[in-house]
């Protein structure tokens, strides 16, 4: 349904966004995962049509829309990761404002602007002043003026930052119905791994600009499928025993922190008698080691050697 | 939907309207204190301190008299230097037999017309003096009044249209001043708008709903335009029912100019705009740099008062100067549609050149 080909961006030379290809499905949900910086803001700007790319192509059901935005712009609904609403106005005010400029007027409007509401659960706010509201509100608010032309394409950009759980739940069991009820294609960017895990059925994970792997959840798992990820508590941390368990065959990762460590190992690498080992010889005693089924957030470890919220 | 831009403008307005009362307020109270409320004259007390006091105080008093817009009284020299030392008044003139000193403790504009007229009064009078004291001349101060009245080159002031001309009115120009002051105040505030709603991100949900950036650029600028007008209309309509002040017979014109005036100060407010990022930079250069545009112009002295050429240059560059230009042709000296077309077209030229550029550089700073 919507596709980029080869999209690159750069300001002032710098290379924000390279060459990067994905595709959204009709119906699927899509998650768009990476640290801050990594590029995911820059690329939903020039896939909503908000910022020109350096170069490459966004299709629309095969037909390149740079240049002529108005198709793609018909089918998509946009929510920035800023609250873009008016402050001084009501919620009804505001999707009244934001419903009248997509021509929408009348009983449809009111509709939509109900509908929207009941979707969001804020039908019983509506008169509030938004800037009165909570952070969490605000920001549900933020997709409901999103979802008044009833878009077929919804892009959220980071749509739970800041905010408490409660309203993240919200959040979450809303996107989720919208795909699941009403069919709305997602594009979902988040810092979270739990909440792409739990909402996309798809997974695009973006460094530095460039999308570094991609798949479902299965199949970015099985880049760890011939590894382990093994928890070790220590009674004291040992920098040059740290050093050799790294040095140790087998090994791709090793994350130390307070009193833990977290390695990433081959299977059947040894690496318990191996840690034994080396635990007598530097006077280290092992509390606790149990192995874990790795996780998404294990494959963004492992692919870019550091964790997601770095 | 470019009436849904002004609405939503409008429905922010409305949920804090403290902000536009409070400039509306503030232009008249501006006006009502600089030029001390309703059209009444200024008063100046005189006094003197010579030998036969009483003898000139009476005589200057009668002569000074006869400008509508001051009026001097005399009184005690000892009350008038104490009222000056504590502030009760600003200035007071001394009189002596032939000559005079203004004293004054602010050179606020009404000192300066004051100055002016003394100045006229005593230099008329040392004339009559001359002609009257010459030996031999058996001329009398009367023959010599008669024939300064009746002599033989008359000027006559009439309007542009021949008709009858009102004075020149310096309280009437600050009114103008202070109003078309906040005026440019307000709108500059309702054009920061856009980068306001570009900051927050609304700006990009109207890019992308159907709505084009014509529509949405014309509906943040007729709401600017209207709010400014609506500032404009109110005051100018208190001021000349309410306060009386005499602004003519061509209401329509003054509306006119100011109309223009509010489009290519607009346009200006948009120039701004374009060269900042942030509202916040935008609320920091546009106050320091407006309240100058009138001083340039001249808009706060009597006309005239500002000779160099490169301040006239700068001042050109501004709408104020040719709008308080036209405004006082219209009203003091009758002018009709024809006689400031000139001043018209200029304003037009400013908007539309500011308008072009600031739009420009607004859209260059969004790619």
């Amino acid at each position: 349904m919507l596709e980029t080909v080869d999209l690159s961006k750069s300001f002032k030379g710098n290379k924000a966004v390279q060459n990067v290809n994905l595709y959204l499905d009709q119906g699927e949900s899509v998650g768009l995962l990476g640290p801050n910086g990594a590029g995911k803001s820059t690329t939903i700007s020039m896939m909503s049509t908000l910022l020109k790319p350096t170069s490459g192509e966004i299709k629309l059901n095969g037909a390149n829309t740079l240049g002529k935005p108005d198709e793609l712009r018909k089918v998509l609904g946009v929510v920035p990761q800023e609250i873009a609403l008016y402050q001084e106005l009501s919620a009804y005010e505001n999707l009244r404002f934001f419903g009248s400029i997509y021509n929408l007027k009348g009983q449809k409007l009111e509709k939509r602007i109900q509908d929207a509401l009941e979707m969001v659960g804020l039908k019983d706010r509506q008169k509030g002043i938004v800037k009165t509201f909570s952070g969490g509100m605000k920001r549900r608010i933020n997709i409901a003026a999103a979802l008044l032309h009833e878009p077929e394409i919804l892009i959220l950009d980071e749509p739970t930052v800041g905010i408490d759980p409660q309203s993240r739940n919200h959040i979450l069991e809303t996107v989720k119905n919208l795909n699941k009820e009403k069919g709305t294609t997602i594009l979902y960017t988040s810092h979270y791994m739990e909440e792409v895990e739990q909402l996309c059925d798809r997974l695009y994970i973006m460094d530095h600009g460039a999308v570094i792997a991609a798949g479902t959840k299965l199949e970015l798992l099985s880049i760890l499928s011939s590894e382990d990820t093994n928890k070790v508590e220590l009674n004291h941390l040992d920098e040059s025993f740290i050093q050799e368990v790294k040095d140790m065959e087998g090994i791709s990762k090793v994350e130390a922190s307070n009193l833990q460590l977290k390695i990433i190992a081959k299977k059947g690498s040894n690496l318990i008698s191996n840690l034994v080992h080396l635990a007598e010889k530097h006077h280290v005693q092992i509390v606790n080691f149990h192995t874990e089924t790795p996780s998404l957030e294990d494959v963004f470890l492992h692919l870019t050697g550091r964790t997601l919220r770095d | 939907m470019m009436r849904s831009v002004i609405w939503a403008q409008f429905a922010k307005d409305r949920r804090v309207p403290l902000f536009l009362i409070l400039l509306i307020a503030g232009s008249v109270l501006a006006t009502v204190i600089f030029t001390g409320g309703a059209n009444s004259p200024s008063s100046f007390a005189i006094y003197s301190e010579e030998a036969n006091a009483d003898q000139i105080e009476k005589k200057w008093e009668k002569l000074l008299n006869t400008d509508d817009s001051l009026q001097f009284s005399i009184a005690d020299s000892a009350q008038v230097k104490e009222d000056l030392e504590k502030g009760n008044i600003d200035s007071a003139v001394k009189l002596m037999e032939n000559d005079y000193k203004i004293i004054t403790s602010d050179e606020i504009t009404d000192v300066s017309y004051m100055q002016q007229h003394v100045h006229s009064v005593f230099q008329r009078e040392a004339e009559i003096s001359a002609i009257t004291d010459l030996e031999g001349n058996e001329l009398t101060r009367e023959d010599v009044e008669k024939y300064l009245q009746a002599g033989p080159v008359q000027m006559e002031k009439v309007g542009l249209n021949n008709e009858e001309m009102t004075d020149y009115n310096m309280r009437t120009q600050l009114m103008f001043a202070f109003t078309l002051l906040i005026a440019i105040f307000i709108l500059g505030f309702r054009v920061n708008n856009v980068t306001h709603d570009k900051v927050s991100g609304v700006w990009d949900r109207m890019i992308l709903a159907p709505i084009s950036k014509t529509k949405m650029y014309t509906g943040y600028i007729l709401y600017s335009f209207f709010i400014s007008m609506f500032q404009i209309v109110a005051v100018l309509l208190l001021f000349k029912y309410v306060l009386k002040y005499d602004l003519g017979n061509q209401f329509w014109l003054i509306i006119l100019v100011s109309a223009l005036f509010v489009f290519s100060m607009i346009s200006i407010a948009m120039l701004i705009t374009g060269f900042v990022k942030t509202p916040e930079q935008f609320y920091a250069i546009y106050p320091s740099i407006i309240p100058l545009i009138p001083l340039i112009s001249g808009s706060y002295m009597m006309p005239g008062t500002i000779s160099n050429p490169i301040l006239l240059f700068v001042a050109d560059l501004f709408p104020m100067a040719h709008a308080m230009d036209a405004i006082m042709n219209v009203i003091f000296y009758d002018a009709g549609l024809a006689d400031i077309t000139m001043s018209l077209l200029v304003m037009l030229l400013i908007g539309i050149v500011g308008m072009g550029l600031g739009i420009n550089l607004v859209e260059r700073r969004s790619r």
